[in-house]
């Protein structure tokens, strides 16, 4: 299954530096604070902790006692308070409220922002134009450069990618040049709305379908107890130790029930060796092996647990019509019935992500629709704020009945004279998003030849992913770009892209780095790891965060809580 | 010692009996020291020359020093005396010598003796010499001792700058192009500091000039708002890329302007303006009003206006943001929006009287779930009548009447409902909604009014499968066979199986 791919591929540089990297920080702004002290921390920020410092770690560093920012009174009597926050004004409110209250006693506090990992990039950045985030990718990018850097090439697309780009050369030519041997020679830089079709599908690579129905967290899953079959959550780091998951996380989910029950016979055979062992192999099992088998026992019985849930899930008729529409939508066919479908789907209130990402699918692919109203008699006033979220940000567009590309041109003519530029881009992109898909899904070949047998066992392109029918379009452009050596070729696309592209070359190398604005999914992260095996490539990917339609779509909710 | 290298005949011997005692050392550390003290150059000399005697191991050392004359030939004179003597003590005070010799010096007028300058260390002599105006030696001492530019000759120069901006009898592009032609690419140079006092002697324009030498631009922010040059101040921010560096700046003109001007200049600076945009929607949503207002954006007043309506308890109050809403929305041409939150006012007061009269709640419910609300307590006319006012379409309120009389378990009024008319969405919803509800006995109810195309799931759905097998062979549909035979247990369905199989075959041949 993990296919060894070919040989010449390159050995990834040691990303356990950053771990340290950032742990050593920490301590370093802790022991700012000499002394015993109460450490706060945000809430989304425990998991990321978790991954840099445990709790011996802390307490090393004279922490006392927990806590986790929750905005209610300080209860702590510890006379030195450290917070470790996201910059949001409302934390550090709540922080200032705090102070007065402890007035007339000596108090030191220290405040530790974190700008790292940026979950709230994406609405910020693309919906309400903030531009805060842009110097933080940049330094990331600096960061990863002075390590594993320099970078020979540069490639990207998407107007944050090229400021991105410039934020990290200016910060880049303030220090001082390195002269090391790169471990990570290209970098590609990609905006979330170059590609929103592929973060809308439905996942159905392992590790996207897990992310999906439990939402990873930071690295890690708390499977409940109905994949644990007790009446116990556990917490499971997902990473390449663990080795079960490690080589099911990029297959489409058809095989992996196979794969397990191979595996749990695997291990079955592995346990039975100890029949007829004499008592000095039985030590040496004992000691050496079981162990290891008693772990990989574990971890394939929560995998099993966890694919049964899926399985019970999505093999659901439900499930498998709406596959079917979206792939109908994607190749742009039998569209009435996929009008259909959704309109159903709505009636049914089945649920309202759901679709809200099918009407967004069939905005991109197809032209409009007029389901809008129904969404919001369904669910609420509240979705019209995030109508017009999704309309900003060209994911929906309202189709007038009978309007055509001329009317729309009209239109456009008449914002010129309305001398608000900011709309009449606006109302380009979404007029050039509008009906791009289609031909970009020609030009670029994303939907392979329907008729044609795809075994999902072995993939033959990036399709696989979405079961064989589509292509992502971001792992796409990755795969011509480095194969033409920059955007040569690809004038038309980036045009419908809406371009921003950018090429900036010296020597070629073979491990690329790639960061994702707004953020990517685990299915396309699978996508660029078979793209590596097949070419030779070693792919690492940077991301503001980790999505998927739920939480792309989430984001842009504008309902009032 | 000293007496050894004048009385060299004698020498020789003297030095093996102090070699002998194990003082050679000592006495090489002890003149070394003793030049220290020595306010004559010639005796210092003198005394230096002791050490490379006696310690031919560092001559390359000593010779680096030609600076200071110090004759090293003579250290042909001795052979290796002393091989261990560490040379640093001697380079060291070398340096020293030299530089307390220069500010000795009756121009310089400085006369230290070796233990104050060690005392008051090299920084505060430069200071002292700084203050004298005396830039080009202390430019040179930093050099020769190699102090760190940063602290060197950078601050010596910056000094020298800060100095140069008070010569009022030059003019300020002289002065300008002086001080950039000689701080040059001087490493640390902080032009905004220089700025800064050009500006305190009153010279603004010279101060801009200067800050234009800066590279940094989140440097010259600080200083242009202190000059009033806010706009200069807000592009130069922009630039910086630092976006605190532009909340600093607008929170700064906000308190300084008055309001029109501060949203002109917000106007004409995108950046600047979505940034405080966005600071506004989380702490002063009235002037998120004024800023949409200003632009005639009637789409985000609408917006802004809904969202208002949220926060009001008071129905009266939140129709009334609705109505504002509508009003915006009309004027942003945005027909869509406009009939919604109408619909919604509508809604709203629909809702409001029903709530008075029944003691329903109901107010803030969206259509759907205010239908089902009904639909659950039994107001079916009140249901009925909504669907109708609101135009609701056929297929959507049979879902929702279905599905919450299901959940209700009324059975006796889905049957009525089912009855009432020809279902729009056709009859195998109800038979999959109520076996869903774990009713299979009034899911059989609805299995005859399921279309042809959609018997062999209705069958399927109650767990029918002779039923099932008899509508798909009807209609020799070799899929539905097959979905069949996938659900049969070979076991029991044992003769199902075989008639399904042959039913298959002849389809097949078909």
């Amino acid at each position: 299954m993990a296919q060894s791919g070919r040989r010449d591929a390159p050995e990834l540089p040691d990303f356990s530096l950053l771990k340290r990297l950032a742990r050593d920080q920490l301590i370093y702004l802790l022991e700012q604070l000499p002394g015993r002290k109460d450490l706060f921390i945000d809430a989304d920020l425990m998991s990321p902790l978790d991954r840099i410092a445990n709790v011996t770690t802390l307490k090393q560093h004279e922490v006392d006692k927990l806590y986790k920012v929750e905005l209610k009174p300080i209860v702590s009597t510890a006379d030195q308070l450290c917070f470790l926050i996201r910059p949001r004004i409302q934390t550090v409110k709540w922080i200032s409220v705090n102070l007065d209250k402890a007035a007339g006693r000596l108090r030191r506090y220290k405040i530790i922002f974190t700008p790292q990992k940026l979950p709230e990039f994406f609405r910020e950045n693309f919906l309400e134009g903030d531009q805060r985030w842009v110097g933080a990718a940049g330094g990331a990018l600096r960061l990863i450069h002075s390590l594993y850097g320099p970078f020979s090439k540069v490639y990207g697309i998407g107007q944050c990618a090229k400021m991105v780009y410039e934020s990290w050369r200016e910060q880049v030519e303030d220090g001082e040049q390195k002269t090391q041997q790169p471990e990570i020679g290209n970098v590609f830089l990609i905006d979330r709305d170059v590609d929103f079709i592929t973060p809308l599908c439905s996942q159905v690579v392992y590790e996207g379908l897990v992310d999906d129905i439990f939402r990873i967290k930071c690295g890690s899953v708390e499977f409940g107890p109905e994949v644990t079959s007790s009446d116990k959550s556990i917490k499971v780091m997902l990473n390449s130790q663990d080795k079960v998951f490690n080589e099911i996380r990029n297959e489409h989910f058809s095989n992996v029930f196979g794969f397990l029950s191979q595996k749990a016979r695997n291990l079955q055979t592995a346990y039975d060796k100890r029949r007829g062992m004499d008592i000095q192999q039985m030590k040496a099992f004992v000691s050496e092996e079981l162990k290891g088998l008693k772990q990989e026992h574990r971890l394939l019985s929560l995998h099993i647990g966890a694919s049964e849930c899926i399985m019970k899930k999505k093999t659901k008729q439900d499930f498998q019509e709406l596959l079917k529409t979206e792939h109908s939508l994607l190749e742009g066919f039998e569209v009435r019935e996929c009008v259909s479908f959704i309109e159903e789907h709505i009636n049914r209130q089945i649920s309202m992500i759901d679709s809200l990402r099918l009407l967004c699918l069939l905005s991109l692919t197809e032209n409009g629709d007029n389901c809008l109203f129904a969404l919001v008699q369904s669910y609420g006033i509240e979705h019209l704020l995030t109508f017009s979220n999704l309309k900003q940000m060209g994911l929906l567009v309202e189709q007038q009945p009978g309007e055509t590309l001329t009317v729309m041109e009209s239109k456009v003519g008449k914002l010129v004279n309305d001398k608000t530029a900011g709309k009449l881009t606006d109302a380009f992109s979404s007029l050039a998003k509008k009906s791009n898909f289609r031909a970009l899904s020609k030009r670029l070949v994303l939907i392979p030849k329907s008729g044609e047998e795809y075994d999902l066992r072995v993939p033959r392109d990036m399709a696989y992913i979405f079961s064989g029918a589509y292509v992502p379009l971001s792992c796409k452009l990755i795969e011509q770009v480095l194969e033409r050596d920059g955007w040569t070729g690809l004038e038309e696309i980036t045009r419908m892209l809406n371009g921003h592209e950018f090429a900036v070359s010296a020597d070629s190398q073979r491990i690329v780095l790639v960061m994702f604005l707004g953020g990517c999914t685990y299915s396309e992260i699978s996508a660029l790891r078979f793209l590596g095996r097949e070419r030779g490539y070693k792919f690492i990917v940077v991301t503001t965060a980790i999505t998927n339609s739920g939480r792309l779509l989430e984001a842009l909710l504008d309902n009032h809580p | 010692v000293v007496w050894i290298y004048h009385k060299s005949q004698k020498a020789d011997e003297y030095l093996r009996e102090i070699k002998e005692q194990g003082l050679l050392a000592e006495a090489v550390r002890q003149c070394v020291e003793a030049a220290g003290h020595e306010q004559e150059a010639e005796t210092q000399k003198t005394l230096l020359r002791v050490k490379p005697l006696v310690c031919t191991s560092i001559k390359n050392l000593a010779h680096s020093l030609f600076s200071l004359s110090i004759s090293v030939s003579a250290a042909s004179f001795g052979k290796c005396f002393l091989s261990n003597f560490p040379p640093e003590l001697f380079v060291i005070m070398c340096r020293d010598l030299r530089v307390l010799n220069a500010v000795r010096d009756y121009t310089v007028g400085i006369p230290l003796t070796h233990t104050q300058f060690k005392q008051m260390t090299v920084q505060v002599l430069i200071d002292r010499l700084v203050y004298r105006k005396l830039y080009p030696l202390a430019i040179e001492i930093c050099r020769y001792l190699k102090t760190p530019e940063y602290q060197g000759v950078s601050r010596v120069l910056k000094h020298w700058a800060c100095c140069k901006v008070q010569q009022k009898e030059e003019s300020d592009e002289v002065i300008a192009r002086t001080i950039s032609l000689k701080l040059g690419e001087a490493a640390g140079i902080s032009y905004s500091e220089i700025a800064t006092k050009a500006y305190e002697c009153g010279r603004t324009e010279l101060a801009i000039k200067l800050l234009e030498f800066e590279p940094r631009s989140g440097e010259q922010v600080p200083l242009l708002l202190k000059m009033k040059r806010s706009q200069l101040a807000l592009s130069k921010a922009i630039e910086s890329g630092d976006t605190d560096l532009v909340y600093t700046v607008v929170t700064y003109l906000k308190n300084e302007m008055n309001r029109g001007d501060f949203f002109m200049t917000l106007r004409n600076q995108p950046v600047a303006l979505s940034l405080y945009r966005q600071f506004c929607k989380h702490q002063e949503q009235d002037t998120l009003k004024d800023l949409f207002n200003q632009d005639d954006d009637h789409q985000e007043l609408g917006n802004f206006y809904v969202k208002a309506s949220y926060k009001e308890k008071r129905l009266e109050a939140r129709v009334a943001h609705l109505q504002s809403a509508v009003d915006e929305y009309n004027k942003a041409k945005n027909e869509f929006a406009a009939k919604t939150t109408e619909e919604e006012m509508r809604l709203l007061r629909f809702q409001k009287k029903l709530e008075e009269e029944k003691g329903e709640s109901l107010v803030g419910f969206s259509l759907h779930d205010t239908l089902r609300t009904l639909l659950a307590v039994g107001l079916h006319k009140h249901a009925e009548q909504l669907y109708k006012d609101f135009k609701v379409p056929d297929k959507r309120f049979w879902w929702l009447k279905l599905t919450a009389l299901a959940e209700k378990e009324d059975w006796e009024e889905l049957e009525k409902f089912a009855k009432s008319k020809k279902s729009p969405i056709g009859y195998l919803p109800f038979v999959e909604v109520c076996v869903k509800h774990h009713n299979k006995y009034e899911a059989k109810k609805y299995v005859s009014r399921v279309t042809p195309e959609q018997k062999v799931k209705a069958h399927l759905a109650v767990g029918d499968m002779e039923g099932a097998a008899d509508a798909a062979i009807e209609r020799r549909n070799e899929g539905e066979i097959s979905t069949i035979l996938s659900r049969c247990s070979p076991t029991t369905d044992r003769a199902l199986v075989e008639r399904l199989n042959r039913a298959k075959s002849t389809a097949a041949k078909k």
